[in-house]
């Protein structure tokens, strides 16, 4: 085969490729997206700004930043590492917000206006209309938390580096805490596990669905090709041990 | 009143003075944009009113003071300056009845707001309004500290002080700045001594409580009536108050929400009371604290909110009805007509229709520069004088809505007539219908 030729058929199966994916997309809805433009200028833009780049005129002082929704690029999501996120993922994060942050739970608005948002937010990225988005993780059921299942966890947590970060205990101070950036470059704090709700939610799933698919632009990778559901779920078991508030 | 004219003016001074509850440090505090919480500012949208209902609490972690930046402080300011052009009817004279036109620049008063949270579930509300340059004056709209949440449960908040009786429609976040709609709210029958109007903040206790989103909501209170003489009993000028709400969303994009309430209110006015010398006008004084010969008075009333159209941008309807009596022994003269209206009881009904319609223009950071608000007002009394029609057409042009702040261009046309309310008719000496027109224009500056 001379080289011309091998490039020709990589050329030809990358453009497959690209194809399927697109042929696979799920692109906003043209008129849930119109709808929900009247809601997003409403609610959102004050944050995340008219073009949802991340850069409203209150992001330069709110902490975390505003998500760049123009990026594709999802924290929380039920779908592997580096895939767009499900609509439902979406719809999820607009009703329920993200605690200790400035995105407020948006469940007093009708759930009409919540699904128009997540088709509205589809239309703000390029991803959407060029990529499928992901399928969601299984998530076995969780065990017993038993001291047992704690302990295998702290195992997990040193093998897993999670110290780093996080740090020994759990507070978020780890010896790398000060020099984590986000996709963006701006800097990010590890999450103090000993108090408080995580953002994405308090359940034992919510935890073992952020060590399994990671949180997209963040220093936190997913474990899902390094540990066991097992082992995951002894992680969880460890990391609300920590709570001690 | 032997001057409708003044009362007039006094009234709307003293209630465009005291419409204050537009928070844009909340704006400031959490990053979002007036219009967030609000359908068009001042107005409540559900997101307003599950924030309200939760003690100005998002339950975020991000509720304390102590975790906002330097730029949050926990005050806002709002003052009105508008022009306004009055003209009535049947007013008295030496001549006889004749028709007053007032207008110019309303001294504008200013509100003064702070509020918030000091720590998870505690919350309070301070207002001073007032400062007027006409007199100067400032009193204590609103203040009233607040626990939320008593055991866990959103469905028991407990607030003590001088607060807003929870409305169908709020008169204190009324979009109308001439200070005339909810007229049921004031409603009294003629020569009536019941001076509440629930449209008044009150002092006392409310018990509240919502489900997870406000769809269905309560409040029950227990209050000093304004207005009232004190009793000798525990309450001052006890009243009872209790309002249910419950709103539903409907899978359907012309009429996508509903809301449905029911209120009640039961007061006892004392009628009589230990004298002590005599008024400047000749009359006993009478001794506070000693009221007795309690008689009653009640209010009932439904309600039906409904938005057509988006809810974002909607076209949102509020229409209240409201039937009010007051026993036998609790009205004096009717004073246009001069009948002893002592020995009977009485009663009225009223209510309001109002629409309040927000366009939508393009995403921007002013996405619904506009409002358009109509409404009207009646009141039919059963007995007497005082049966009241009222009109309100408006517009606002808001200049800047975001999460700094906000600033309307106001503009108003307003028309209501009121049986009996003016000058006697030199025939026949019943008083004659007062028939008034108002335009107002000005700035509403809210930071």
């Amino acid at each position: 085969m001379t080289w011309t030729r091998t490039v020709a058929v990589a050329l030809s199966a990358a453009w497959a490729l690209f194809h399927s994916a697109v042929a696979l997309a799920t692109p906003a809805d043209p008129e849930a997206a119109r709808r929900g433009a009247h809601a997003f200028g409403r609610y959102c833009v004050s944050c995340h700004g008219v073009q949802g780049d991340g850069r409203g005129p209150s992001a330069d002082w709110i902490d975390p930043r505003p998500r760049i929704l123009t990026s594709g690029t999802f924290k929380f999501r039920s779908t592997a590492s580096g895939e767009l996120p499900t609509d439902d993922d979406l719809f999820r994060t607009i009703s329920n917000g993200l605690h200790h942050t400035n995105m407020p739970h948006w469940d007093a608005i009708t759930a009409m206006e919540r699904h128009d948002l997540v088709q509205y937010v589809k239309t703000l990225s390029p991803r959407f209309a060029s990529e499928p988005q992901g399928k969601p993780i299984v998530i076995p059921a969780a065990p017993k938390f038993t001291p047992a299942l704690v302990a295998k966890g702290k195992e997990v947590y040193g093998k897993m580096g999670c110290a780093n970060c996080h740090g020994d205990t759990g507070k978020g101070d780890g010896s790398s805490w000060s020099t984590l950036r986000d996709d963006w470059g701006y800097p990010i704090v590890p999450r103090d596990f000993t108090s408080g709700p995580l953002k994405v939610g308090d359940a034992p799933e919510d935890l073992y669905r952020a060590f399994m698919t990671g949180l997209n632009g963040s220093p936190m990778p997913s474990f899902a090709e390094s540990i066991t559901p097992d082992e995951s779920w002894a992680l969880v078991a460890y990391v609300r041990s920590l709570r001690v508030e | 009143m032997r001057n409708p004219t003044r009362w007039l003016v006094a009234c709307l001074v003293v209630l465009a003075a005291t419409r204050a509850e537009a928070f844009p440090s909340f704006a400031r505090k959490y990053g979002m944009s007036c219009t967030a919480c609000h359908v068009a500012w001042p107005i409540f949208n559900q997101v307003g009113q599950s924030f309200w209902d939760n003690g100005y609490q998002f339950d975020l972690g991000k509720d304390d003071s102590i975790n906002q930046g330097l730029s949050y402080i926990p005050f806002s300011i709002r003052t009105t300056p508008n022009y306004t052009f009055t003209r009535s009817t049947n007013q008295a004279s030496d001549n006889g009845p004749v028709a007053t036109q007032t207008g110019g620049i309303s001294p504008p008063g200013v509100d003064i707001l702070t509020g918030g949270t000091i720590a998870k579930d505690l919350s309070f509300l301070v207002v001073l309004t007032g400062f007027s340059p006409s007199d100067g004056q400032a009193l204590v709209e609103s203040a009233w500290a607040r626990v939320s949440n008593l055991g866990g449960s959103s469905w028991l908040n407990f607030k003590a002080g001088k607060f807003e009786l929870d409305l169908p429609a709020s008169a204190h976040r009324d979009v109308s700045l001439a200070g005339v709609g909810y007229a049921v709210y004031g409603a009294h029958p003629a020569g009536s001594l019941v001076g509440f109007d629930m449209s008044e903040n009150q002092l006392g206790l409310e018990l509240s409580g919502h489900d997870a989103r406000s769809s269905t909501r309560y409040s029950l209170a227990v209050v000093n009536a304004n207005g009232d003489p004190g009793s000798g009993n525990a309450w001052s000028s006890p009243l009872v108050y209790a309002h249910v709400q419950r709103s539903f969303e409907l899978d359907n994009r012309v009429l996508p929400w509903v809301r449905v309430g029911a209120l009640g209110a039961v007061g006892w006015l004392p009628t009589s009371f230990a004298t002590n010398g005599t008024n400047a006008d000749g009359s006993p004084a009478s001794v506070p604290g000693t009221g007795r010969d309690h008689k009653s008075y009640q209010r009932v009333g439904g309600e039906l909110s409904w938005m057509l159209g988006y809810p974002a941008t909607p076209a949102l309807f509020t229409a209240a009805f409201m039937y009010g009596r007051e026993e036998a022994g609790l009205a004096g003269t009717d004073p246009a007509t001069a009948t002893d209206l002592s020995g009977q009881s009485n009663s009225f009904t009223g209510g309001f229709l109002e629409l309040d319609w927000v366009p939508f223009a393009e995403v921007s950071y002013n996405s619904t520069p506009w409002l358009f608000f109509a409404r009207y007002d009646f009141v039919r009394y059963a007995t007497g004088s005082g049966d009241y029609d009222g009109g309100t057409l408006g517009v606002r042009r808001y200049l800047a809505f975001g999460p700094k702040g906000a600033m309307a261009i106001h503009a108003e046309l307003h028309a209501d007539k009121t049986r009996g309310a003016g000058a006697p008719d030199p025939n026949t000496n019943i008083a004659k219908d007062v028939e008034s027109q108002s335009f107002l224009v000005g700035l509403d500056f809210d930071f």
